[in-house]
């Protein structure tokens, strides 16, 4: 039985409304001002020297040519910045999280770290002063597998933390009685599954700038989603108190997750502009972007299930291992996440699961959308529909049947509050027609006898939050101008999801004002409110709900000072469209300017609402209905249609809502079929850094999408039920394909990318 | 070595002095001033810093500066036909949500313009062949195909 909360009916006046964001209007003139676009008088260029060694131990580093050549005003080494231990993920995550980070250490622990920074009059200059820098190394034996990582006796690259190559303690999720729910399985399923190293490769690399003024206080310019982090922990590494930094950002060029860590060069650039005492620019190469930004972990999972023949699920065994790279960043967040999601989306009571995270000297991995979620339902889903192809039922079906509920304990720990996984499988089986395509005549298209067509269903659930591993708070000041007009203050960044344009239609929709009479201010830690940061699909849903708070209490604000002008009671008015009107006589109203002025000796009323909100947890879900081609004779899947069907509660912003599932799925299917950060398994050495080596879909690729958006499922914590719906789309999209490609040539994969050559060895294994 | 360097920028006359070695687009936006088109990986793999020149669509990182000697480079921001005027794919973008981080639309808005320019009712595959140099990473490509087909039709639209 479906005991959802049915959203409430309502008319809304804003919310809801594809209205037009002020932020692309600024982008669409080219008007919009990204980091790189800071220009300061007398700005000096830093760059990075990178080390050509997986792992070894600096003899010695030389900079005496490079400082004595023309342009160039700082080096800096180990030898001469603050040796202070810090973490690279600088979210208050906690207890979990190992300190592991020097800005430069006297030890390298992959290929690409860097060793020095240097700051000269232009690019070129300080480009040509890395050559001359003479470093001098001990190699150490070096450890590129995860499973090498752990054996005794491997090389161990930090001496804190765990020990044995581990960044954390396992996470482990016991509930219920695994053996006695093995014993009672009619059959059990096993298998390994693996994920590659996909990278989010944001559009506009890692740059950051840095000012010292003369009171000693520092500004940076940087694209990050979490500017109040980086504050925080550039504050601490440097000694300074949080007065004393401030952090800019306006507009950012994408980040999907990896723009959340603390970098070298943000503390070099710092720190290169303390010692020349003029501003520093930094900006990533698109290969450095590869190199020193931060991809996924690459994951391995064992799972063994057991199941009834009705297809329900009686035991779940998993371990799955995480590959943090050389450092932990978010490797304690990604393996909390990842191993108790995996406790959820198909129900079963007896679970026993262990996630670990281990260092390799490998460039690191981090937090990227989908958060070690992606890895862990790839498998789950999967193995789902193996189940269900061997019971000879319809996946779609089995999955419905085993789809988690109202009230099941979810990976937070909670009851589920808002399901609608159930909702989404059985509209995607309608709207795609998907018992007709089951039953379908499979003969090949005798015009193109060499393809086969599938089609596959992959499910997904994700929190917007990221509690319980970090309890967050959302905040929100409003403040109601002399005209009443509205400015809102919010921490949280712009990545170009929209999300400010959403808290403003959630301002305006709550205060009573239009929609464009909402400005927002953003991107300053001394101005704005604290934020946590962009991450965990929570804006919307947790800044959202504290603008919720704000605007309504400046909205009871003004109805009291249009109360007493309108010599009612407050009870008999409401605001709408910048009036406030008499409910009874709605001909009889003032402006929200009038309600708030001067007049008859009243002064002007200064009307600030602050909110704060501090969630638990929602959960948004989706199943994804995928359709492929597999060519037989080039091995290629080609995607040709998702109709990807989402719960998110209300929807604050249609279009922007559309866009985050669509580019979701974009990049999904390039983790599926074509994208890996390839690191050489004997050096270390990264062999496709770059655009074109790194093979994303492009508009070429990608396939008709038919987004389905439910307002199935409200959440009570987001602002009128809203959930998140930034990282769902690329959890469900990964086994929808995988499922789709076994659809079509009957080849199982555990593994993503699936490649063409996977596709021609398997279906000549097949054959054999 | 510096030399001198003239040519039209957004229909106005420039000269700038610039090292033989500089791009284009690094002469657009360290020189000239417009940062509108951005740098995405300064190899020509990426089009976020597509322009016009002369008519046709360049990569700005692999153009010299001093190749622009004597020619017209448009920019995204030559791109609106009046101060208070959008141009239709601008604001078909607007309208359909095509732009969401916004790095790579300058790149593809004026990508966009030449292929409407060479070819106003274009096709689907016209539309996907035209963007095929041009990453976008954020939408998925398909808000982007609505709003240019959007914007062919309603410069049809004004031109009958």
């Amino acid at each position: 039985m479906n005991m959802t909360t049915p959203i409430e009916k309502r008319e809304f006046k804003i919310v809801g409304k594809s209205v037009k964001r002020d932020d692309v209007l600024e982008k669409v003139t080219g008007e919009a001002q990204y980091t790189g676009d800071v220009k300061l008088p007398g700005m000096l260029y830093g760059k990075m020297k990178r080390a050509a060694v997986a792992h070894a131990r600096i003899k010695s580093i030389d900079v005496s040519k490079a400082l004595a050549y023309p342009g160039v005003k700082a080096v800096l080494t180990h030898e001469n910045v603050p040796r202070v231990l810090h973490y690279g993920s600088p979210h208050p995550r906690s207890a979990s999280c190992t300190k592991d980070q020097y800005i430069l250490d006297d030890r390298v622990r992959f290929w690409g770290e860097g060793v020095a920074a240097v700051a000269a009059i232009s690019e070129e200059i300080a480009d040509e002063a890395l050559d001359l820098i003479e470093v001098e190394y001990e190699p150490l034996p070096a450890v590129f597998d995860p499973d090498e990582a752990v054996k005794p006796g491997a090389p161990i690259l930090h001496e804190v933390g765990p020990g044995g190559n581990l960044v954390l303690d396992p996470v482990r999720v016991n509930r219920g009685d695994v053996e006695a729910g093995f014993a009672e399985a009619d059959f059990v399923l096993e298998g390994v599954f693996s994920g590659g190293r996909p990278h989010p490769a944001y559009m506009e690399p890692n740059i950051c700038i840095a000012d010292w003024d003369g009171s000693n206080k520092l500004t940076v310019w940087i694209s990050t989603q979490t500017s109040f982090m980086v504050r925080g922990i550039l504050a601490e590494v440097l000694g300074l108190p949080l007065t004393k930094v401030r952090v800019l950002v306006d507009h950012m060029g994408g980040g999907f997750g990896a723009k959340q860590d603390c970098f070298q060069h943000e503390f070099l650039c710092a720190l290169l502009a303390k010692e020349t005492r003029r501003p520093v620019k930094m900006e990533f190469t698109r290969h450095e972007t590869f190199v020193a930004g931060r991809a996924r972990h690459p994951c391995k999972v064992w799972l063994k299930q057991g199941f009834r023949n009705d297809g329900t699920i009686v035991a779940r065994d998993m371990k799955l291992v995480y590959d943090s790279g050389a450092y932990g960043s978010h490797g304690p967040g990604v393996t909390t996440v990842g191993t108790n999601a995996a406790t959820s989306l198909y129900r079963c009571e007896n679970v026993r699961i262990e996630g670990r995270c281990v260092y390799t000297n490998t460039p690191i991995t981090g937090a990227f959308r989908g958060y070690g979620v992606v890895q862990s339902y790839y498998a789950l889903d999967i193995q789902m529909d193996e189940a269900a192809e061997r019971l000879g039922l319809d996946p779609a079906e089995v999955k419905l049947k085993n789809a988690v509920r109202q009230g099941d304990i979810a990976p937070s720990g909670h009851a589920i509050v808002g399901h609608g996984l159930e909702t989404c499988i059985k509209h995607g089986i309608d709207a795609i027609g998907w018992k007709k395509l089951r039953e379908r005549d499979r003969t090949p298209d005798p015009k193109r006898p060499h393809i086969r067509k599938g089609w596959g269903v992959g499910c997904e659930m994700h929190g917007s939050s990221a509690y319980p591993g970090i309890k967050e708070q959302g905040n929100a000041t409003v403040k109601v101008n002399e005209d009443g007009t509205v400015t809102l203050l919010t921490g949280a960044a712009g990545l170009g999801t929209g999300a400010h344009t959403a808290l403003a239609q959630i301002v305006a929709e709550e205060l009573g004002v239009r929609f464009e009479d909402v400005g927002v201010i953003h991107g300053d830690t001394d101005v704005v409110p604290w934020d946590i940061g962009a991450f965990a699909s929570h804006t919307t849903y947790l800044v959202g709900s504290a603008a919720k708070i704000a605007a309504g209490k400046a909205r009871e604000a003004v109805l009291e000072r249009a109360a007493m002008k309108l010599q009612v009671q407050v009870g008999e008015i409401d605001a709408s469209e910048g009036r406030v009107f008499v409910i009874a006589e709605p001909g009889r109203f003032i402006s929200v300017a009038e309600a708030i002025g001067p007049s008859k000796g009243i002064p002007a009323a200064n009307i600030v609402g602050n909110g704060t909100y501090e969630p638990t947890k929602s959960y948004s879900f989706a199943a994804h209905f995928t359709e492929v081609d597999v060519d037989t004779e080039t091995g290629i899947v080609e995607v040709k249609r998702v109709i990807p069907v989402h719960d998110v509660g209300r929807v604050i912003h249609p279009i922007a809502a559309q866009g985050q599932i669509e580019g979701g799925i974009q990049q999904g299917i390039g983790h599926t079929l074509t994208e890996d950060y390839v690191i050489d398994k004997k050096t270390g050495r990264s062999l496709n850094a770059g655009l074109v080596d790194y093979k994303m879909p492009l508009s070429m690729d990608m396939p008709d999408i038919e987004t389905i958006i439910l307002e199935a499922a409200p959440d009570p914590g987001g602002p009128w039920g809203a959930k998140g719906v930034g990282e769902d789309p690329i959890i469900a999209i990964g086994p929808s394909i995988a499922n789709a490609i076994h659809d079509a040539i009957g080849v199982r994969f555990h593994h993503y990318p699936i490649t063409p050559e996977d596709i021609l060895k398997a279906l000549r294994e097949k054959d054999a | 070595m510096k030399k001198i360097v003239e040519f039209t920028v957004n229909g106005e006359p420039r000269e700038m002095t610039v090292d033989t070695c500089r791009s284009l687009l690094d002469a657009l936006r360290e020189e000239v001033g417009l940062t509108g088109t951005k740098k995405g990986c300064d190899v020509g793999d990426c089009g976020a810093c597509t322009v016009i020149v002369d008519g046709e669509p360049v990569n700005a990182c692999l153009m010299l500066a001093v190749e622009a000697e004597g020619r017209s480079v448009q920019t995204v921001e030559g791109l609106q036909p009046g101060v208070d005027r959008l141009h239709p794919l601008q604001d078909a973008f607007m309208r359909h949500g095509a732009s969401q981080c916004g790095f790579c639309t300058p790149g593809i808005l004026m990508m966009a313009k030449k292929l409407l320019d060479d070819n106003p009712n274009p096709t689907d595959e016209d539309i996907r062949f035209g963007l095929s140099g041009n990453i976008c990473r954020c939408t998925g490509y398909t808000k982007i195909f609505d709003a240019i087909k959007s914007a062919a039709r309603e410069m049809e639209a004004a031109r009958s």
